[in-house]
């Protein structure tokens, strides 16, 4: 519970690494229709793609320097000697991110497609899903930040990119089960599965690299 | 099974299908691609074991 | 026995002098297949009733695809071997595989886009098969960067294995693209469940291309081995009597 404070007192200090993150995938939501010359029933089938891309988008924003602060000014070193574990201090981490940027960017993105779609169903059918896929995308941006800690975030974005793309077919995928009413749930049930595997794996597999830093 | 499938030189370069369409420009470039990537990669690898191995001698 | 033969293969040196021996008549067995299959697939093969001659792109394009996936596996295989046994060989062919990968995933991409302009009257479609061989195909340029971005090869290696091993997801993917998805591209016509879906005529040339082609990209994996091994191992005097 310590560190659970403890990282959440960390980030809502460094306001511009949540709030940024947000503002920028307003900005992005916003000016999508004026950027182009869709009839509004156009506008709806558009609105999911840049969604989906804009979320990827704005939690890759968000973990760009994830554990940057840390490595530099020796936390991570503290935390690798420490009796907790490291793995677990790291999915506390994402945790909190998902929850100061994750969440409100699923509400926020939710409300963008009752405004656009006009329909609270479609609405509230994908709040869940995007809330599952921020935190995806959480994961897997944070994976490839940990593996090119040192390098930059470009390169840690190039390496997770491909990871990422399959699940943008499967969003793809439930927009279409959404609007015409097909398995939803089983969507759901898939991308819950992949993230119920991902909490676990990637915490550890970061933790491991970041002692490789670390030697 | 050892039939060939092209009368003359021109007609295997050409390979006219049953519906008229020309399918050899597509099936050349393919070879010719595949052909010179391989063997260009041949090369290149060649010529950096070589250069590594005059560096260490 | 078998430990003692596995720890004698996972030196470098003796890897590097096997393989050197092997390699002249790997290459002149595979090229002599591969070049005699492609002959017989684009010369003594039967037209296709449905896509004319454009179907002998097959004979390239199939083998290049299967290649890329299998190297990809072969990798996370060796990351496995690296990461659990500290093997350092298994480390040099992971970064020896990579550009191999890159460059046979580049052949399936342009060779099956060539082949959609007069199939599906299109070079570039978004459907599942093309999009996640792309995706491969970004992956392994990915683990290209990735391992050239580190001076410390220790690291490197350890990080290059890790992100293999994570990416080895996509495999599966691809494989399975064209059942779970409704896609342009034509499913698998060799399973090893089911009767092949195509003609005996055609077939044998494609398997004789698919064998060929696996050995040239042996004899690539060698030579992309070699270099590595002569790089990394640069300081030992057993390298210097070698060359």
């Amino acid at each position: 519970m310590k560190i659970l404070y403890f990282e959440l007192l960390k980030l809502r200090k460094k306001s511009r690494g949540w709030v940024g993150p947000i503002l920028v995938f307003v900005l992005i939501m916003t000016a999508f229709p004026l950027t182009v010359e869709f009839l509004n029933k156009d506008l709806d089938q558009a609105f999911f793609s840049v969604l989906w891309i804009a979320v990827m988008l704005v939690m890759m924003l968000a973990t760009e320097d994830i554990f940057l602060e840390d490595y530099n000014d020796g936390t991570l070193e503290q935390l690798a000697i420490n009796d907790e574990s490291l793995s677990f201090v790291i999915s506390l981490k994402i945790f909190i991110y998902w929850i100061l940027i994750g969440v409100p960017v699923s509400l926020i993105g939710s409300f963008y497609g009752f405004g656009i779609t006009g329909s609270l169903d479609l609405a509230l059918y994908v709040l869940p899903v995007l809330m599952i896929t921020s935190y995806i995308f959480l994961n897997v941006f944070s994976f490839g930040n940990a593996l090119s800690l040192t390098k930059g975030s470009v390169l840690g974005t190039l390496i997770t990119m491909p990871l990422v793309l399959p699940l943008l077919v499967v969003l793809g995928k439930v927009v279409i089960a959404i609007n015409l009413g097909l398995n939803y749930f089983g969507f759901l049930g898939l991308l819950l599965g992949i993230l119920s595997l991902i909490i676990f794996i990637i915490p550890l597999i970061i933790s491991f690299i970041i002692r490789a830093h670390l030697e | 099974m050892f039939d060939f499938a092209f009368d003359t030189f021109s007609d295997a370069m050409i390979m006219q299908s049953q519906n008229g369409q020309s399918h050899g420009p597509y099936v050349w470039l393919v070879v010719a691609i595949v052909f010179v990537t391989i063997a260009a990669t041949f090369l290149i690898y060649k010529y950096k074991i070589k250069k590594i191995s005059l560096k260490i001698k | 026995m078998i430990k003692k033969f596995i720890h004698q293969f996972a030196s470098p040196k003796t890897y590097l002098y096997q393989v050197s021996r092997a390699y002249p008549y790997i290459l002149f067995v595979s090229l002599f297949i591969y070049i005699f299959s492609i002959f017989w697939g684009l010369f003594l093969t039967p037209e296709d009733f449905v896509q004319g001659n454009s179907y002998r792109i097959i004979y390239l394009h199939v083998p290049a695809s299967f290649i890329s996936q299998s190297l990809y596996a072969g990798m996370a295989f060796a990351s496995v071997i690296f990461l659990v046994w500290k093997v350092k060989l298994s480390a040099y062919l992971i970064k020896s595989i990579a550009p191999i990968g890159a460059i046979t995933t580049f052949i399936a991409l342009v060779s099956g886009s060539i082949w959609g302009i007069p199939t599906w009257g299109t070079w570039w479609a978004w459907d599942a098969r093309i999009v996640s061989t792309l995706i491969l195909f970004i992956m392994y340029l990915g683990l290209i960067s990735l391992h050239d971005s580190f001076t410390n090869y220790d690291k490197a290696d350890k990080f290059l294995a890790i992100l293999v091993l994570v990416g080895s997801v996509n495999i599966p993917i691809i494989k399975m693209s064209v059942e779970w998805w409704s896609t342009l591209h034509q499913s698998a016509s060799i399973t090893i469940t089911e009767k092949p879906a195509i003609d005996p005529s055609m077939l044998y040339p494609l398997f004789g291309s698919i064998i060929g082609f696996t050995g040239i990209v042996i004899c690539l994996v060698i030579l992309s081995s070699k270099l590595q091994i002569l790089i990394r191992e640069k300081n030992k005097s057993w390298v210097k009597d070698y060359v």
